[in-house]
């Protein structure tokens, strides 16, 4: 099995793009994706090559779709689809078939047009009971944080810094949906959505499209590029059978595919100087600290309050990107987004929301609200610079 | 139902998650496994947990629980009202669901608070037809 490196990725601004059609926006990151590699467009046709794209809501096909606008038809793409989770399961499919060999070099794709006139939540899981009853996402997240505050105290303030600190990142960078900072008052007086979680508490519903570039051994050394960025370990879970969903005080399959990652990539939390985490609501966030090892259960608001999460801030860096909570969330462009902010967080190419000493790296994404499982998908990846 | 009997249609939003009888209290319908007598609701075609075909019956019980976890929604989606409160419950009988509260403005609500079934509202549809299912009442401890 060869090593995966992460070669090129591209991205367009999140945010609402009333005027480009969705695979208009995927092109304009695949065509940036491939430039930023230095790989020739037509290398995707000459040698063993393979496409994935992710996304919930935008139709058959997409991946054809989108890359016949740049002359690349006939390779084997796959359509992927896990709810929020989509996008970084085109990256791990992906990934996949590079490590066997079965192709050199891949795109993987994310995209997502979700704005709409008047805003409002996602579109619920077709058929499903419990979202069909009410059950919206922000509803799902608001009984995790009352669970999480029962059993260990965390604080609204707590959950109001995750805000705080994801919008003064996004503030920080110009491809975010929100660009502006927020205070905690702002946060907690904001209008309520789902007690506790106010409207500052969620993340924007976004349009927007993400691409990465990966390649094998063999195609960096035959394209003569310089490795910089190698994919060490994906692990990609599904939730299991729960009683209550995804109401609960922690995430089991965040803590599984976490696991199963620093397992093959021979890390420990420790190692991780940044990770980019999926946190389309506050407590969200709070939680996954516990779930992925930077501190222990329970220990998730005293993370985000002694500012450790922050850029700079000596334990973690949590999203210097902004989070899906600044830079919006595409559900199929989410965890490619992902990628390339670690790429060039990795590449020490993020500017001024560069983390200090950027080695080691872990991007988290969960998805889908599916009654009796606590999710759908929860997907882990790890990357080092070389 | 004759023309009179009512303006509004009610329709369940499932056919096969509750039944209503003008005697007696609503009850929810689920499946009850032979073999190891775990309950399921909504049912189940088979077993899930032992993977097994064949071995789930019907079953009707009362639909009480407790409340685990709750929040008020401010603005629910076109159709529902608004605000709404959604509850997380562990129904006596085993299973855990996520459900709408009933009859829970004027009422502390607390953890582990004792729940029963009610057939509601759930939303309403643009020509006011209104699709019911299951919701929970939080029952306050006699003073």
């Amino acid at each position: 099995m060869t090593r995966v490196y992460v070669v090129g990725t591209g991205m367009t601004t999140f945010g609402p793009q009333p005027d480009v059609e969705v695979h208009e926006l995927a092109r304009r990151a695949v065509w940036e994706a491939i430039a930023s590699s230095g790989v020739a467009p037509a290398e995707f046709k000459q040698r063993p090559s393979v496409a994935f794209a992710g996304h919930a809501y935008q139709g058959p096909c997409f991946a054809q779709k989108s890359l016949m606008k740049i002359g690349l038809q006939g390779i084997p793409m796959f359509n992927v689809e896990n709810a929020c989770a989509s996008g970084s399961s085109a990256v791990i499919g992906a990934a996949a078939m590079v490590r066997s060999g079965e192709a050199e070099i891949a795109i993987a794709l994310g995209a997502e047009k979700l704005t709409r006139p008047g805003g409002g939540f996602l579109p619920i899981v077709a058929g499903d009971l419990e979202s069909a009853m009410g059950r919206v996402m922000p509803a799902a997240f608001a009984m995790q944080a009352q669970l999480h505050m029962q059993r260990y105290g965390t604080t609204r303030e707590q959950m109001a810094l995750v805000a705080v600190k994801n919008r003064r990142n996004g503030a920080l960078n110009p491809r975010c949906h929100f660009k502006e900072e927020v205070t905690a008052e702002q946060v907690l007086s904001s209008p309520s959505i789902a007690q506790p979680l106010t409207r500052l508490s969620c993340c924007p519903v976004s349009d927007g499209a993400a691409a990465v570039i990966l390649a094998s051994e063999s195609a960096v050394r035959a394209l003569g590029l310089t490795p910089r960025v190698e994919l060490v370990a994906t692990a990609l879970v599904s939730g299991e059978r729960t009683p209550y969903g995804i109401v609960d005080d922690k995430s089991e399959m965040s803590v599984r595919a976490a696991k199963i990652a620093y397992e093959r990539a021979g890390l420990g939390p420790a190692d991780v100087d940044l990770c980019e985490l999926h946190d389309p609501f506050t407590i969200a966030e709070i939680i996954h600290y516990e779930d992925l090892g930077f501190c222990r259960p329970g220990e998730g608001g005293a993370y985000i309050e002694k500012g450790l999460s922050a850029i700079g801030g000596g334990g973690v860096a949590v999203s210097p990107s902004g989070g899906l909570m600044s830079k919006g969330h595409p559900l199929g462009a989410t965890g490619v987004a992902q990628v390339a902010e670690m790429f060039w967080q990795l590449l020490g190419e993020a500017g001024s929301r560069q983390v200090p000493r950027a080695r080691v790296g872990l991007t988290h994404t969960v998805g889908g609200g599916v009654t009796k499982l606590e999710a759908g998908a929860s997907a882990v990846m790890i990357l080092k610079a070389v | 139902m004759s023309e009179t009997a009512s303006e509004i249609a009610r329709v369940p939003i499932r056919p096969d998650l509750f039944v209503e009888e003008s005697a007696g209290p609503p009850r929810l319908v689920g499946s009850r496994c032979r073999v190891t007598g775990q309950v399921f609701f909504p049912a189940e075609v088979m077993n899930p947990v032992t993977m097994t075909e064949g071995t789930l019956e019907r079953h009707e019980f009362d639909g009480a629980g407790k409340l685990v976890a709750w929040t008020v929604i401010a603005r629910g989606l076109p159709g529902f009202d608004s605000p709404y409160a959604l509850g997380t419950i562990a129904l006596d009988a085993g299973p855990g669901f996520i459900g709408q509260l009933h009859d829970w403005q004027d009422k502390t609500l607390r953890p582990g608070m004792p729940v029963r079934l009610a057939i509601g509202r759930i939303k309403s549809e643009k020509d006011g037809t209104e699709v019911v299912g299951p919701k929970f009442v939080p029952v306050e401890a006699q003073a």
